[in-house]
């Protein structure tokens, strides 16, 4: 994916960009394979220090990263 | 019943290419192949802003969910096997300097992480010592590996008290002896493992060196320089010349009236005399900027880029510079060693001090007060240091020293966890069986569950961690910034 706007520095977006288009690609496919009917609406990745979420489209992809208050 | 394919019909064609062309492509370099993309991109700003209206909701839904879950709440997934205890990996020991009463002064890993060295020696001296020395080394990664056999001995004259390896050369190794020399040896060489040395010149030290570091060099980037740290006052740095020699390139010396006066500290009463140092850390976040640990106590922040010469430093071929800046209240007795933090981002670093009146000082290099002062044990604390992957951990090596009237010296690794307690250590070693002190200890940065420390009974003990010393827990950034600020409230 190509980063159109970005509130992190430009190496770490690039990084994130790239991963996570394939990684949603590979999530929606996950879904429509199960069902062929059903489609991916949105990604959440929750690790040891933050959550990832991923709101994919046709064209663009929205990244969000937040860290959790425990 | 038989079956048989019919006939398959073939046919032969050729094919010759009748022209051809050649192109070649080829990606140039883009300067800032990363900034490009700002620019380059055609953005359809309209249906962009129909996407974003479209998810907004639902993202906005999902982060006000987050922040309010309680659903993750204590839960934590295991990837690596968890193993709960601390064990003594090896028992690495020379039997021939065990025999001589050797003791270890200080342990170093290499580059790769596999190979741990030792240099042996003894702390308790007393002013002059002819005793020989070694330094071995084993590769804990090989097999057959034997605790009693070292992989390399060199002998060396006199007493070794520090050891460093090459941060990136896995086979170079540096040393500094008793008598104020510094060595560097090359184990892979079979012959003569040594390619450097200072030699007994105007310019090395008078008194033994405690502690050598390798600098990177700012202007030539694959050589390094050298830095010793002595007893004498004098912090001095080395290049390498070509004929095996190691010359004097900078140096600083500190000297008891050019300490930097703070007004809460008393005045000094000894006047020009050299200020011994003990040890060194480099700030992990400017290269300039260092801590050393003294003789009288105190810790100093020094810079390399000080201009101000110092008091009487006669003999020297490189005129020596004064570099403290700021001086933190003392200690009650010597510091014997200073570690900064690897992980404190800002302004606030922080560092740790230890000496022979039993306490670490959390200090932070802005006040001269510590934050934290922990009375670790009622003995000599000879090493400290920070852990390369948890910025809340640190261990302390702890010996000798006399407690009331009884002399009870119990040789111990403590393990500190601020997130468990700010008070006490999470685990105690004993890691000699009579009771004989650690005198050093470092962590393995590659493999980060080793933890390497040498005693007064000539053995190198190779520990291996317990998974809570060495995962980071989810916000202990966080924490560790908390309990800076806090303290400084």
């Amino acid at each position: 994916g190509i980063p159109i706007r970005t509130t992190l520095d430009n190496s770490t977006t690039v990084q994130y960009a790239g991963l996570l288009h394939q990684l949603t690609m590979k999530a929606r496919n996950t879904v429509r394979d199960i069902d062929p009917q059903n489609d991916l609406t949105f990604l959440r990745i929750r690790s040891k220090k933050h959550e990832i979420m991923v709101a994919p489209d046709k064209e663009y992809l929205l990244i969000v990263i937040q860290n959790p208050c425990e | 019943k038989s079956c048989q394919t019919g006939t398959i019909s073939t046919a032969e064609a050729a094919v010759q290419s009748q022209t051809s062309r050649d192109a070649s492509v080829q990606t140039d370099q883009s300067k800032d192949a990363v900034q490009d993309f700002q620019q380059e991109v055609q953005v359809d700003y309209t249906s962009l802003l129909s996407f974003l209206q479209r998810v907004e909701d639902a993202v906005i839904k999902e982060l006000n969910k987050n922040w309010r879950s309680r659903a993750f709440d204590g839960f934590e997934v295991n990837w690596t096997d968890q193993n709960e205890t601390v064990l003594c990996l090896h028992t690495l020991s020379y039997p021939e300097a065990q025999d001589q009463n050797l003791q270890v002064t200080s342990v170093s890993w290499n580059a790769t992480g596999s190979v741990v060295a030792c240099s042996y020696g003894r702390l308790d001296a007393g002013n002059w010592s002819t005793e020989k020395s070694y330094v071995c080394t084993w590769n804990l990664d090989r097999r057959g590996l034997n605790p009693q056999r070292p992989d390399l001995v060199v002998d060396v004259p006199s007493s070794v008290m520090s050891l460093a390896f090459h941060p990136s050369q896995p086979s170079l190794i540096a040393g500094g002896l008793f008598s104020g020399e510094l060595v560097v040896w090359d184990t892979s060489r079979t012959e003569d493992p040594v390619i450097w040395r200072t030699g007994m010149t105007d310019d090395t030290h008078t008194d033994p060196v405690y502690q050598v570091n390798w600098l990177p060099d700012a202007k030539h980037r694959n050589h390094c320089r050298l830095l010793s740290v002595s007893t004498d006052g004098k912090i001095l740095v080395w290049r390498e010349e070509r004929d095996g020699r190691l010359a004097l390139a900078e140096g600083f010396a500190v000297v008891a009236q050019q300490m930097p006066r703070s007004t809460q500290l008393k005045k000094f009463a000894w006047g020009e005399a050299a200020v011994g140092v003990t040890s060194l850390s480099f700030s992990h976040f400017d290269p300039r900027v260092f801590v050393v640990g003294a003789e009288s106590g105190h810790s100093l922040k020094c810079s390399t880029a000080a201009e101000t010469l110092a008091l009487h430093w006669t003999g020297s071929s490189v005129p020596l510079r004064a570099p403290a800046d700021f001086a933190f209240s003392p200690h009650g007795g010597p510091v014997y060693s200073v570690s900064c933090s690897p992980f404190h981002r800002q302004v606030l670093n922080l560092f740790l001090s230890c000496g022979t009146d039993g306490q670490v000082h959390l200090h932070s290099m802005l006040q001269p007060h510590p934050l934290l002062s922990l009375q670790l044990s009622k003995k000599y604390l000879f090493c400290v240091r920070w852990s390369p992957v948890r910025p809340l951990v640190f261990a302390a090596a702890s010996g000798e020293g006399n407690c009331y009237k009884c002399f009870c010296s119990t040789g111990e690794v403590h393990l500190f966890d601020f997130e468990r307690s700010s008070q006490k250590p999470a685990l105690s070693i004993q890691q000699a069986a009579d009771e004989r002190p650690v005198y050093c200890l470092e962590f393995n940065v590659r493999q980060t569950r080793l933890l390497a420390a040498g005693d007064a009974t000539g053995t190198v003990k190779v520990w291996q961690l317990s998974s809570d010393f060495t995962e980071q827990g989810p916000r202990e950034m966080n924490h560790l910034e908390q309990l800076a600020s806090e303290i400084t409230d």
